[in-house]
């Protein structure tokens, strides 16, 4: 289930707006359509479902308490919740995951990497997913391929730079400068799309 | 500061932020810079609208039944003890610390001052501790607000061989019954995690019980920080909600 676009915004909007009056119904709503979702993203970075469940918990948590904060037309209600969850999972990230990784696979004499490369369809493919007409999808189809491939990893992993550099076997500073000069050049594409688009 | 006056860097830092690539105490300053600078806030909102639809890819995982009730839970403790807590967080409205801030400011200075004039005395021993002196501070540390280093916000010291902390309040605001203010020993080496002190007692002046003596439990301990979370702390064992306050752990002798 993914709750996906404007129609689902509306409707996200409104029960927002009836958590904000404390409407535990609305709640349990909210939270029955957009937990797997969200808990599906904090997994991800987090890749631990303890983890995740605390700050899943957490997280809903607050958008209860904050819901009388969100501001419709600021950011649509997803992008509002799933940056709360990104934001803490980046947060409580406090040792890299490599390094729990690394202790994870010891016994099982595994490489390491295989742990992050292969959990899941690699971004890549998520990439593939996107729909055909997304600007950022296009965007991101321009850029280097080395560049894409930094920027989703970090993304969907939450990789740190560091983790960045060993995962692509590259030098600490060359996969920053991946990472900045992909963020810059795609910023400026999504900007000239946004002005073909107006 | 001095990213205002630089446009690139500010959208380099919103868009890494964003991303997730700023990480470590770049990312704890920029959520500082996040809490005080609107146009800041929009570039970072911006980046967040732009790269939302990646997200449509991550694959839904339906959450085990025990975070719902759980949750259910924890609201039902929020309603019974804390008819407020619909305003939502007080304490993390900018409106708020700018009023309390103006208020504050002016005593903050003067009691700095007041330290300041003692410390050469009082705060800091002058003679070399001997067995029984245990409560001459060793240890002190002086916490500041976040976004204002001279807005002093609270006070903790320790004799070295005393597994107490003396923690006075000067500008803590008091939490609902739902919140606590937890305090933190920061490592000084990069990779190590803050460790709990505990959760600060609620009035001005208290002791909390440290595991072990200061000597031990503070020895490498780079800073002190405060941060709000629920009601005894917070449940994952690492600092989990906005950083209140901080300030340098000075080991005298």
């Amino acid at each position: 289930m993914t709750p996906s676009q404007s129609e689902t915004s509306e409707t996200l909007q409104q029960i927002l707006l009836a958590c904000a009056h404390q409407d535990r119904q609305g709640f349990a709503r909210l939270y029955r359509i957009t937990s797997p979702k969200l808990y599906g993203v904090a997994l991800r970075i987090l890749k631990r479902a303890d983890w995740a469940e605390e700050i899943l918990q957490e997280c809903y948590l607050s958008i209860w308490t904050h819901a009388a904060t969100y501001t419709a037309g600021r950011a649509a209600p997803m992008t509002w919740m799933t940056s709360i969850v990104r934001n803490r999972c980046l947060d409580a990230l406090r040792r890299p995951k490599l390094e729990m990784v690394l202790q994870a696979t010891e016994a099982d004499d595994v490489d390491p990497l295989d742990g992050i490369a292969s959990d899941g369809p690699g971004p890549l493919d998520e990439l593939a997913r996107l729909s055909e007409a997304n600007a950022l999808r296009t965007c991101l189809e321009r850029l280097d391929p080395r560049q894409r491939q930094a920027i989703l990893l970090a993304f969907y992993e939450g990789l740190t730079h560091t983790e960045l550099a060993r995962q692509l076997d590259q030098p600490l500073g060359t996969v920053k400068t991946w990472v900045r000069r992909g963020l810059e050049r795609l910023k400026g594409c999504l900007a000239q799309a946004d002005g073909r688009a107006q | 500061m001095k990213y205002r006056d630089k446009p690139a860097l500010q959208q380099k830092l919103a868009a890494e932020y964003v991303l997730g690539t700023l990480r470590g105490p770049a990312r704890a300053r920029f959520q500082a810079w996040l809490r005080e600078d609107a146009a800041l806030r929009n570039l970072v909102a911006e980046w967040e609208e732009q790269l939302a639809p990646l997200t449509a890819a991550v694959d839904s995982v339906e959450p085990p039944q025990r975070v719902w009730h759980a949750l259910e839970a924890r609201i039902d403790t929020l309603r019974t003890h804390d008819p407020q807590s619909r305003s939502g967080g007080w304490w993390n409205s900018l409106a708020f610390w700018r009023n309390w801030g103006l208020i504050a400011t002016g005593f903050a200075a003067a009691v700095l001052f007041t330290v300041m004039l003692k410390s050469p005395e009082q705060v800091i021993p002058q003679s070399p501790p001997t067995a029984d002196n245990r409560m001459q501070p060793s240890y002190v540390a002086v916490l500041h607000a976040m976004d204002d280093e001279e807005q002093l916000m609270f006070m903790a010291y320790a004799g070295r061989n005393a597994n107490e902390l003396w923690v006075k309040r000067v500008f803590l605001p008091q939490t609902t019954a739902t919140q606590s203010y937890e305090l933190w020993a920061m490592p000084g080496k990069p990779g190590e995690a803050p460790r709990s002190l505990g959760v600060i007692p609620p009035e001005q002046k208290g002791t909390m019980q440290m595991v072990a003596i200061a000597d031990t439990a503070l020895k490498d301990v780079a800073e002190l920080a405060i941060t709000m979370e629920p009601a005894g702390g917070s449940p994952t064992g690492l600092p989990s909600g906005p950083m209140i306050a901080k300030g340098e752990c000075f080991n005298f002798w």
